[in-house]
């Protein structure tokens, strides 16, 4: 069994600040509303995934980077971050609605059933965020982990409908946006630029 | 490469950081506030209409109420400050009324 490392205690204690700030805030803010806790565990947990997906491709597009490297290392813990965050935000939601009927007659809205789905497609990845699933899946395990790309998608089109939120939501994903395309774009060029030597030696 | 992401960090922090105060999802042309009729005022018809009010502010020059309304439905609705008339009624940005 190994120790966890120093690095990823620090990483968890920085993970932890949003939900410590919102645990003060419950304690000093007696007329604090339910759904002012809503926004905030949402919007973390979409940025521990946001984050989470970056680090594909930062490391495509600075392979020597050791902090890139670190974090790339340590991140499934911002996967099991943005999960801890997205069930603290249903919770809070579900207090809020006070009833299951409230829940199931707002359902079909579009801003709803997509966070539903995004939260569904999380759970088996949490499930397998563990050393033994990595190891008992072996090559299938990354496979699975692919399922966050169309979380990240629900959870986006979530954030616009629900509240109107269409530039906070398009704005913290663009960075993730951003880097997809310039990974896909270098992936693309060093393709053909394969494809160019071989048909040159060939 | 490093310029490109720099740019767009600084348009992302440029875009969070601009004012969210009001959402544009409904305005309301009322006039100066010292005309519109009391928030409290509204939020005593609304309770005896049936409503179930959580919260009340202002946005886009209208009321807007958070709530359970008569029938049930969990929504948020905005009201002329100065008729009281109801404007629009959502779900979870669904629209559910909006006045024609």
């Amino acid at each position: 069994m190994r120790r966890p490392s120093p690095g990823k205690n620090i990483l968890w204690a920085v993970l932890s600040v949003p939900a410590l700030v919102t645990a003060v805030r419950i304690a000093t803010q007696p007329d604090l509303r339910l759904d002012e806790l809503l926004h905030p565990t949402g919007e973390w947990a979409a940025r521990l995934m946001i984050l989470a997906l970056m680090l594909t491709p930062l490391a495509t597009i600075f392979p020597r980077s050791r902090a890139v490297q670190w974090l790339v290392r340590h991140r499934r813990s911002f996967g099991v971050g943005a999960f801890c965050y997205a069930l603290a935000h249903l919770v809070v939601y579900a207090i809020d609605m006070g009833t299951v009927t409230l829940m199931l007659a707002e359902f079909g809205a579009l801003g709803i059933w997509t966070a539903w789905v995004a939260l569904l497609l999380m759970v088996p990845l949490a499930i397998t965020s563990n050393e033994r699933a990595v190891r008992a899946l072996g090559r299938g395990w990354k496979r699975l982990q692919r399922l966050a790309y169309p979380a990240a998608l629900f959870t986006l089109i979530h954030w616009m409908f629900i509240h109107n939120g269409l530039v906070a939501g398009l704005a913290n994903f663009a960075p993730l946006i951003l880097l997809q395309l310039i990974r896909i774009f270098l992936v693309v060029r060093r393709r053909s630029g394969e494809q160019n030597l071989r048909e040159k030696y060939q | 490469m490093r310029k490109i992401l720099v740019a767009t960090a600084l348009t992302v922090a440029a875009a969070l950081a601009a004012p969210a105060s009001a959402t544009g999802k409904m305005t309301c042309n009322a006039g100066p506030q010292s005309g519109w009729k009391s928030m409290d005022a509204l939020k005593g018809d609304l309770t005896k209409q049936g409503w179930t009010l959580t919260n009340a502010k202002v946005d886009g020059g209208c009321y807007e109420v958070y709530g359970t309304d008569p029938e049930g439905r969990r929504v948020e609705a905005y009201f002329h400050p100065v008729t009281f008339e109801k404007l629009l009624v959502s779900r979870r940005g669904e629209i559910l009324f909006r006045k024609q």
